[in-house]
Formats: C-alpha cells, structure tokens, sequence
C-alpha cells in the first residue's frame, strides 16, 4: 500500500471526508474544554457526565429517529438533569457531591442502556457507546462545527475569566468575578461538547478526546495558553490519524481515536523531562521544594 | 456620622448561614494605615468577616462602610491575597503570569495588559523581591516565595487596603519573619492591613491591633489590650457552646 492509498485516498469517499472533518472540529473544542477539566480536577465528573447522556440521545430517537436536532435536546437534558440533581443532592442531602453524581450517572446510564435495548432492532447498540464514524450525517457536522466555533469563542473572549476560575476562583471571587456563572457555563458548553462528539467518539469514549489531549499537554506545558495551545494540536493530529487507523484496521472510530492518544499520553507520562517519571527518577530528590 | 480617620467601620453586622449565625452585630471600626489581626477560634467568624469585607457575603443586619462607600464600590481599593494553599501550585503558569492577574479587574474586554499594566507588575515583582524570578513555574519556589508572588498580586491590584487570609499559615520560621517584615513596611508606607490570623504569638508580634471574635465582637482595638487573659479565656475556652454565653460588648440588649 503506498503513502497516498493509506493517508489520501481513504478520504475520496465522501463519509471519511465528514468524519474527518467532524473528528478535527471536535479536536480544537475537545482539546480546549479538556485543559479546564484536567486543571480543576473534574476529569471523573466529566466522565460522569458523558455517560448520563445515553438515556437522553435514546429517548430522542425513539421518538423523534434521527434527528441531530432531537439527539442535541435529548443529550442536553438528560446531561444538565444529572449536573444540577447531583448539584441539588448533594447540597440538600447528607451525600456529597462526588457520591451524588456517581449514583445520579449510572442510574441515568442504566436507564439509557435499557431504552437502547427497547429500540427498533437496526439501531446498534455499540453505535451508542462507542461511535460509528460512518454514521456523521450534515446535520452532525453543522453541529460539531457550531459547537467548536461557540467553545473557541468563549475561550478567546473570556480567557482572563476562564485563567482566573481555573486557577483561583476565590481571587476570581475577590476582583468581582461571576465565579458561578463561569463554572455553569463552563458545565453546559462541556455538555454541548459532549453531545457532539456523540456520534464520532460514542457516550463511553467521548470524554477521551477531551481528557488525553488535555493530560498528555498537561506533563510537557508550564504556561496556561502553551497547554491550551499543544491539547488542542494533541487532539487533532490524533484524531486524524485515529480515523485512518480505523479505517484501515476496520475498529470502532472512538476506540480507534482514543489508543491513538493513549499512546502519546503514556509517552508523555514517560518521557516528559520536567513532569514525567523518567525525570522524577532522574531527579528522585531536591529541586522540587515543597511548600 | 464616617470618621475620616477610620478606613473600615462596622456598624451592628449579622451574617446568618441558615440557622448558623456566622457573625452576630458587630461593631467596629479600622483606622486607617494600621495593621490588624482578625483573632477567634475556629468557626468565630473570621472568614465570614473577610467576605463581608470585600462585599460578596451578605447581611442579615447592619452595615459595612469602606471609607464612605459600599464594599463593592470600593473594590479598587481593596487588594486580596488568598489563603496560599487554595490553589494548585502544579498550575502551568509563571510567577509573572500569576502577578499579571492583579491586573485582570481593571481590563476591559479584548483589550490586553497596556504598557503601564506590565510597568506594574514588574514593580510590584521587584518591590516583593521575586523580579529574577518571574519566568519560574510557580511549584519551583519555596513557601516564602510562593506567598510573596500572592502578596504581588495583590500590590499590582493598586489598592491601598490589603485582606489577608491566614497568611502565615504553612509559613516557617524565615518566612513569617520576611512576611512579618513585608506586611510592617506596607503599614509604615500608610497601607493598611487586615489579616485572619491564628497564631496568637504572631499577632502580637506583627500587628498593631486586633479585632476578637467569637460569633460576636469579643474586644477590638490595640492588640495588648485585646489579647487580655480575660479575652483569650473567653474566646478561646468559652466552651464549644455557640455564642450568647458571658460575653461582654457586643452591643446585645
């Protein structure tokens, strides 16, 4: 097989064109909302979140088929229903927040799995959870582009914000900050996200193309826009290579994209010569001052 | 009815949580470029008192007067300087990244730091010693240094009130001694300091005065006078029994 069989041709067939096109457009959003997740420790919960989604992507189908419209709505509720119930548990009830969202999201996911289950028989479960990139019709592409141009928007406007709340949201409080309004924000454009990268990645591996772009910057970055800048790069370079692997490898195209970058996530984790665990051996004492 | 001379007065301040009473009609006033610990026991209140200060605790009663005006519209003056374990010092992020968002309140959106923001911020770095190191990464620092890159901050804020949350917390010996001698320029330079404190021996030794809570005003004024046996035996060894015991001032009926 030459270079141009294995990298250009698979892309003459207008579904691999869409899915590419769709995985980069979640890649430079994904990339972005990751870094936030990463840096305020809300990896678990983002994970949380994708999974709750199921019952509400479900429930549109069965009554509205296959609408991008009806799925958006579905994921949104059913993604922002868990976010503000566990919100409301946890602040209502002796279960604190963590715990609240662990229960709210399985039961949501059980739910989901159950509606699948009841659905017309053509429609895969697997489809669901993790991804059939052949699947991602216009309207999945309008909205993947939506979505990536409303998250880039957000993070060029309001990046003083998004810095401060991330970092330190009681100095963010201090200097008339809307801390509040900020992380909802924040929760509801993850949720958008995530709803569009449904299709492409699947509700169990969406959050991947999120958290290891994130992550793997994470270990190489020391400043803020650096790690924004390299997640982002991270996450499309792998999402392209992700498609054609799983092209030529016939997988799952979430699965396919997400081993592509657990790869350079280990090798980041690895390698890295200030924050990964070579350097840490190499280092093993001293340097680092603790406070 | 404002003293010029005061920078900070309560007037009969409530903050209710609930049904937890936080702080209970408290009265006081701050002259103004002195240093003051806020004293108590854990839970008296001294966060609580804080937040009333930079306006973002409401009140169940009475009021707060910044000078003449309502905490939030004094929010220039007023420069902020967290508790330093508040955050993560794994943050990619550089010490001048973080003196930089001193400046963040008074940007306008899509506009960046001017020539005369970053004049600041590399004035405040120099007046706090850590110019040299303003390209490190903020966990390669010591303890010292880390508070120093908050305190900055909070100079390249420009206000000329500065609220101090525990900043001697986690500090050792060197470093509340720098700190100690950082926060007594800033007094003698007419700033004024208001500190959560819970060392005792601390705030006598670094500031001028004190304001005891325990849910209500225990004693406020020069810190000897606050600090009386009598006023540590009931701020401290009242018992674990909220509020409403023997306590004198406080301006209850």
């Amino acid at each position: 097989m030459s270079l141009h069989d294995a990298l250009v041709a698979p892309f003459a067939y207008e579904f691999m064109g869409r899915a590419l096109l769709s995985a980069v457009l979640l890649g430079v959003s994904g990339g972005l909302i990751g870094c936030i997740l990463v840096l305020r420790r809300l990896a678990l919960m983002g994970d949380a979140l994708s999974h709750s989604l199921l019952p509400g992507v479900a429930a549109a189908w069965y009554f509205f088929g296959t609408s991008t419209t009806a799925l958006f709505f579905g994921g949104l509720a059913a993604g922002l229903l868990t976010a503000l119930g566990s919100a409301l548990l946890s602040r209502m009830t002796r279960v604190k927040e963590d715990a609240a969202f662990g229960s709210l999201f399985i039961v949501f996911f059980g739910a989901g799995v159950a509606l699948v289950s009841k659905l017309p028989t053509r429609i895969n479960l697997t489809d669901f959870l993790f991804g059939n990139v052949l699947g991602v019709n216009r309207g999945e592409l309008q909205l993947a582009a939506a979505v990536c141009v409303l998250t880039v928007a957000v993070f060029v406007v309001f990046y003083r914000s998004v810095l401060l709340e991330t970092f330190d949201p009681v100095f963010h409080r201090a200097t008339g900050g809307r801390g509040g309004l900020v992380h909802m924000g924040f929760l509801a454009l993850t949720v958008l996200n995530l709803v569009a990268a449904m299709q492409t990645m699947g509700v169990v591996l969406a959050l991947g193309l999120f958290l290891l772009p994130a992550v793997s910057a994470y270990l190489w970055c020391d400043r803020f826009m650096t790690m924004l800048l390299l997640s982002v790069a991270i996450a499309v370079v792998n999402c392209a290579v992700g498609i054609l692997v799983s092209f030529h490898a016939g997988l799952a195209s979430g699965a396919s994209i997400v081993l592509c970058l657990g790869v350079v996530f280990i090798l980041s984790a690895v390698f890295s010569p200030r924050h990964g665990a070579l350097g840490a051996l190499r280092l093993s004492s001293g340097r680092r001052p603790q406070p | 009815m404002t003293d010029e001379h005061n920078i900070i007065s309560f007037r009969g301040v409530t903050v209710r949580y609930g049904r937890v009473t936080a702080l209970q009609d408290v009265s006081f006033q701050i002259p103004c470029g002195s240093s003051t610990a806020i004293l108590g026991a854990n839970g008296a209140g001294k966060s609580t008192l804080l937040r009333a200060v930079m306006g973002w605790q409401r009140l169940n009663a009475g009021e707060i007067r910044i000078g003449d005006e309502h905490p939030q519209h004094a929010r220039p003056r007023l420069a902020y300087v967290p508790q330093r374990h508040s955050v993560d010092w794994d943050f990619p992020i550089t010490v001048r990244g973080v003196v930089e968002q001193g400046r963040y309140p008074a940007l306008r959106l899509f506009h960046g730091l001017s020539p005369g923001d970053r004049g600041r911020v590399e004035a405040a770095m120099e007046e706090l010693g850590i110019a040299n190191l303003a390209d490190r990464q903020i966990r390669m620092l010591s303890g010292g240094q880390q508070q120093r890159v908050f305190l900055a901050r909070a100079v390249a804020q420009g206000g000329d009130i500065f609220l101090l949350d525990e900043p001697f917390a986690g500090l050792d010996l060197f470093g509340s001694e720098e700190l100690t001698h950082i926060l007594k320029a800033w007094v003698e330079q007419g700033r004024t300091v208001l500190a959560a404190v819970h060392d005792l021996g601390v705030a006598r030794s670094c500031f001028a005065r004190g304001v005891l809570l325990k849910t209500t005003l225990v004693a406020a004024g020069p810190i000897e006078e606050v600090l009386s046996p009598a006023n540590i035996d009931v701020a401290y060894r009242g018992g674990h029994c909220v509020h409403k015991d023997h306590v004198h001032g406080g301006g209850q009926p």
